[in-house]
């Protein structure tokens, strides 16, 4: 029988990695499959939490309308994103594909640039410090499950990741949308001369990505308690760093690596202080990018 | 034909050390002020920042988002020397650079095959984690509080640290180093930088040696950041891990972006731009961040070329600057001396 | 006798895909060979295997005794061979001068310390160089332009110039003539055949079988990837295996 001490540690790391993964979903859809450079997705995410904390203090619906709003936001914000930083970016698409480098890191500029504007909006409207969450909106009460405790969050989150990843999973590979998107990410060109509409199936992966994102944003700020304008940033990398252990364009890949990034950095923690927690997700980072160019699974990188 | 224009060869640079050797410090001294002094000297610094990254990003097009860690790293070198061991600016400012040169060589040697995106998010990440060890370090960097530099500047003893002295001696740094910088980018070495930029692979095959040319631009702009942090470490007093995060990092290639990639004098100008300007504007504190990120974003817009482009800033320096090596029948210099 | 260039049992696979299979050739010191094959033949895939782009999964390239399986093109460059590209690889935010120079200061190189603090000897070599190809090519009136801007004829001229810069021993050119219509074909082949006579030892890949047959005093022949005729523009044109490979897959 294993110590229930280390149970209760996995636990809390798979907690931590669950967070992780709710975020790297959309991120890996937009950057991963869809193989567009975003940078803003934290600040989607970031987005999405103040949503529903504008709603909580301002009207104290039940939480599902408050998931809603984020939905909702998550999405405009995707599409106004998809519009102001990547699409004027598209002219060239008759263009050879020696533009490719130089579009991809115009629109990482780009994207950038937009990200940093949102964040400092944020700070200049609601301040730089940490907003908590009102009580009954906080989705922590803990819940015993055998030799462990949980919080009622951690089963929220990993139900709406199931879902979404499901979701996904069945979009990507059994819909024509889904082939659609895997299409524009291989050959943008091409897609476009058998027919696809690459405009509109860009902007719908990015609303799909952004509305889970903002989803992802919302629901970890009701995990923690804690909104601030900056909390997109860290996550954001960490989403990334899944991402690419994952093998770049495998949503579960990303999931899974999540999970591993979780239980890394709560082990981490055990041994150092918490400020050097976030080494492990860029110490990760680099040896997969150094070490593993296919992703720990061998799914395969190389396509930029 | 081989003459350049030595009258011109001399004059724009002249110009330039008048302007920041004499007019500029007699309008200090005018106005007695000691934060224009500030503003001037911070200007100055991050002219050197922004001409260093224009040498890994904009020429040789190695997209670096952990410049300013490295900035970081030759502050703190320089502040943990002068505390520490009690070693004046004399020692401190090539140590700084060699310092930064040489984590930047570490850091490159694993890094510099990776493809572009990936290369850019690798510098993030080491950008993230030298801040990380600034941040929680606390028993080498003292941590978020920060590393107090009570000795100004000095040069072979010779103190500098008045408020004149120290506006000189900032500016005969940067001067030096940026001149450095546009022998380097301004030079047949600098084309090989740029066809590696324009196409790698062709490059390589034309007998450039990329990995070995990407590694010198990435550890030489670090040499230049460093130096900057040994200035910075002792014209303020004050180094603590605030000044060397991401957000400086972004500052230093919107800097760069908005001159103008590949184009020196657009860096320089994008520097002074993005200093000055928010100093001019004043009660904007809060709001330089979200200026940056705008300047940023409306530039690579409607500008993608830059304020000062390339093409512009390579036919200026070889008409001003007599760099060139001779001229075509249209007066136009081409090539490199 | 050694040759210049040896091939022997060069053999590239990708995946399953053999590109090239078991290529045995040679080229000789001031010879002007040409290379033709049906589409899909492994004629740049073997371009990319002398030059280093690709590494060989069996079989051994050699040039003027150096081998040169396993070397980076740069290096495969300082022995002495130099290529244009099939889908012109110019610089294109670089000026006409600014291009040419980059295969000058590959080999003939100018390093940071050299940039700082050298003096202009240097600078000048690697000036005059830059100049002369482009005299070479005729591109000195647009030395200033730049490369993108230069029409895709010219854009070619510009590519042979950096080429040329390098001061080769062995040129090798990839479908120098696609793209290019009658006459200017016919002034690209006297171009070559200037080079040539220079002393200049090329190798040619080409679809356009006048100026193959045309210039090329021996031509390979490649198809799915073997090599299955090496002979004169005349005994190529009669071989019975070459006809069958070209019309035989006639789609």
């Amino acid at each position: 029988m294993i110590d229930p001490y280390y149970l209760q540690q996995l636990a809390i790391g798979l907690s931590l990695g669950m967070t992780y993964a709710l975020m790297a979903i959309g991120f890996t859809l937009i950057f991963g499959v869809l193989n567009v450079v975003n940078f803003a997705h934290g600040e989607i995410y970031t987005l999405g939490a103040f949503a529903g904390l504008v709603l909580i203090t301002a009207s104290a619906p039940p939480v599902a309308a408050v998931v809603f709003a984020a939905l909702a936001i998550g999405a405009l914000a995707g599409f106004s994103l998809e519009r102001l930083a990547f699409k004027p970016f598209r002219r060239f698409t008759d263009e050879a594909s020696l533009k490719s480098r130089a579009m991809r890191e115009s629109t990482l500029l780009s994207s950038l640039a937009v990200s940093i504007v949102v964040r400092e909006a944020l700070e200049i409207v609601f301040g730089s410090e940490m907003r908590s969450v009102p009580f009954e909106y906080l989705i922590n009460t803990p819940v015993r499950v055998g030799p462990v405790i949980l919080v009622t969050g951690d089963f929220i989150i990993f139900g709406v990741s199931a879902a979404m990843l499901i979701g996904l999973q069945y979009l990507l590979t059994r819909t024509r949308i889904g082939l659609g998107i895997r299409a524009v990410s291989n050959n943008p060109l091409g897609a476009k001369y058998v027919g696809i509409d690459t405009d509109r199936t860009i902007i719908m992966t990015f609303v799909v990505g952004s509305m889970m994102g903002a989803a992802a944003g919302i629901l970890v700020g009701l995990y923690y308690g804690a909104i601030f304008p900056a909390m997109g940033f860290v996550p954001g990398i960490k989403a990334f760093v899944a991402m690419v252990m994952g093998g770049l364009s495998s949503i579960p890949g990303a999931v899974i690596c999540a999970l591993i990034l979780g239980v890394s950095e709560s082990m981490a923690t055990t041994f150092v202080s918490s400020g050097w927690s976030d080494m492990v997700a860029y110490g990760f980072l680099i040896l997969t990018l150094i070490f593993f160019p296919n992703g720990l699974f061998g799914a395969g990188r190389e396509r930029v | 034909m081989n003459a350049s224009n030595t009258r011109q060869g001399w004059l724009v640079p002249a110009l330039i050390g008048l302007l920041v050797f004499a007019v500029l410090p007699a309008g200090l001294a005018a106005f007695d002020r000691g934060y224009f002094y500030q503003v001037a000297n911070v200007a100055m610094i991050f002219v050197l920042l922004s001409a260093s990254m224009h040498l890994v990003t904009g020429v040789a097009g190695l997209l670096h988002l952990g410049h300013a860690a490295f900035y970081g790293v030759g502050a703190y070198t320089a502040a943990l020397l002068a505390t520490k061991a009690g070693l004046g600016f004399t020692w401190t400012l090539p140590l700084s650079g060699l310092v930064a040169a040489l984590v930047a060589f570490l850091v490159a040697l694993p890094t510099m095959r990776l493809v572009s995106i990936y290369f850019a998010v690798a510098t993030l990440a080491i950008g993230q984690m030298l801040y990380l060890v600034m941040l929680n370090w606390v028993e080498f960097t003292k941590g978020p509080n920060g590393i107090i530099v009570s000795k100004g500047l000095e040069l072979f003893g010779f103190s500098l640290s008045g408020r004149l002295a120290t506006y000189y001696t900032v500016a005969a740094v940067v001067m030096l180093c940026v001149v450095a910088i546009s022998r380097l980018s301004h030079s047949y070495y600098g084309n090989a930088l740029r066809s590696i930029r324009e196409d790698d692979q062709c490059a390589d095959a034309m007998g450039v040696r990329t990995v070995r040319l990407k590694m010198e631009a990435f550890t030489l702009s670090a040499f230049f950041a460093g130096v900057a942090g040994s200035l910075w470490a002792h014209m303020t007093g004050y180094i603590s891990p605030g000044d060397f995060k991401f957000s400086e990092s972004i500052l230093i290639l919107a800097m760069v972006v908005v001159g103008g990639l590949g184009s020196l004098p657009g860096a320089v100008i994008g520097a002074l731009l993005l200093i000055l300007l928010p100093e001019g504007l004043r009660g904007m504190g809060d709001f330089r961040n979200i200026m940056v990120g705008m300047v940023m974003f409306l530039s690579i817009l409607f500008l993608p070329k830059g304020l000062l482009g390339e093409v512009s800033a390579l036919r200026l320096v070889r008409q001003q600057l007599g760099a060139a090596w001779r001229r075509t029948d249209n007066g136009i210099g081409i090539g490199w001396r | 006798m050694t040759h210049l260039l040896e091939i022997d049992k060069a053999t590239r696979r990708f995946g399953g895909v053999v590109a090239v299979n078991g290529v045995t050739a040679h080229v000789d010191e001031g010879e002007l060979v040409g290379l033709i094959g049906p589409n899909g033949a492994g004629k740049t895939t073997l371009f990319n295997l002398i030059s280093g782009f690709t590494p060989l999964s069996s079989g051994t390239v050699r040039f003027a005794g150096h081998l040169v399986n396993g070397k980076r093109p740069n290096q495969v460059a300082h022995l002495g061979i130099s290529r244009t590209f099939q889908n012109l690889r110019v610089f294109p935010n670089m000026s006409v001068f600014d291009n040419v120079s980059v295969g000058a200061v590959g080999t003939l190189p100018q390093g940071p310390f050299g940039a700082l603090f050298g003096g202009a000897k240097r600078a000048d070599e690697i000036s005059e160089r830059t100049w002369q190809a482009l005299e070479a090519v005729g591109l000195t009136h647009v030395a200033d332009e730049l490369a993108a801007n230069l029409p895709y004829g010219r854009r070619k001229y510009l590519e042979i110039a950096r080429a040329l810069a390098m001061r080769p021993r062995f040129l090798i050119l990839d479908e120098p003539a696609a793209g290019l219509n009658d006459t200017e074909t016919r002034e690209l082949a006297s171009f070559i055949k200037r080079l040539h006579g220079q002393g200049l030892t090329i190798m040619l890949v080409e679809h356009d079988m006048n100026l193959v047959m045309g210039i090329c005093q021996r031509v390979l022949v490649l198809a799915t990837g073997r090599k299955i005729a090496d002979g004169t523009p005349d005994v190529i044109r009669k071989d019975p295996a070459v006809l069958e490979a070209y019309l035989g897959v006639d789609a």
